[in-house]
């Protein structure tokens, strides 16, 4: 098969196909990102109408209470979960309220991580909240929400 | 630019969970606004990284402007073998950019 058919065959079913991603050149124009939107419309986008339960008593989402510099924001999220094939973490999103493309990030886990872990440095537009979603491996979605207050704002995204 | 540092702690374990940390050397460039519209130009940034421990992809991040200058990056193994612990990035000019650790077991 050659990369065009395995192209061609994935894109009627809204797959991405992960190889050519990256590679490409020019991806960095404002169409092949996403759209400027509020968190809300971010999160239809992501999740469509499926239940997001409160996460408190399963999500650490570690930020600081005041952020100096908006340009980069220490954030670690933990999600409690045996990281087992039978259950784990799927997926851990990041989103930032008032930032103009509120997807910071997603990181995609498997069991052999070992734990539902994952840090960064996000760019934070202005004061507000920053969320972290996880999914699991049956779908099921748990959200926590922090409020971080930015100082010098990052001019994100 | 494309220098990708790992941090692994040593003498881990057999079989426990360590964390690794990984820093790139990389713009990450910022989608820049004139009069409140953003300008359309092909910016540099990190769009996606994988993580490999032993030869298996273990994570994947799909990641944006949105993330700092120097994107730097946390996460968990399972330590189960003494071996490469690989971090691949790549970015929208069509960088690909890697580096790798050695995971010591005790």
């Amino acid at each position: 098969m050659t990369r065009r058919q395995v192209l061609a065959s994935a894109a009627p079913a809204g797959l991405c196909v992960a190889w050519p991603r990256g590679q490409a050149r020019g991806q960095g124009h404002l169409a092949n990102l996403a759209s400027e939107e509020p968190v809300e419309k971010t999160m239809q986008r992501l999740f469509g109408s499926r239940t997001i339960r409160d996460g408190a008593a399963t999500i650490t989402l570690e930020l600081p209470l005041i952020a100096e510099d908006g340009g980069n924001v220490p954030v670690s999220v933990e999600v409690k979960s045996p990281m087992t094939p039978q259950a784990h973490v799927k997926a851990i999103y990041i989103l930032s309220d008032k930032n103009p493309r509120p997807l910071n990030a997603r990181f995609n886990l498997t069991p052999a991580c070992g734990q539902a872990y994952v840090a960064a440095n996000l760019r934070l537009a202005d004061t507000g909240d920053v969320r972290a979603v996880a999914e699991m491996q049956d779908g099921a979605l748990l959200m926590v929400k922090r409020s971080v207050r930015v100082v010098v704002a990052g001019c994100a995204a | 630019m494309g220098e990708v540092r790992i941090r692994v702690p040593g003498g881990i374990a057999r079989g426990s969970v360590a964390r690794a940390r990984t820093l790139i050397i990389h713009p990450n460039e910022r989608v820049e606004r004139k009069d409140g519209k953003s300008i359309d130009k092909n910016y540099r940034f990190v769009n996606r990284i994988v993580v490999n421990y032993l030869g298996r992809d273990i994570a994947e991040f799909d990641t944006s402007t949105s993330i700092g200058e120097n994107p730097s990056f946390g996460f968990a193994f399972r330590a189960t073998e003494s071996g490469t612990l690989k971090v691949t990035v790549f970015d929208t000019h069509g960088g690909r950019f890697e580096g790798a650790a050695v995971v010591k077991l005790a």
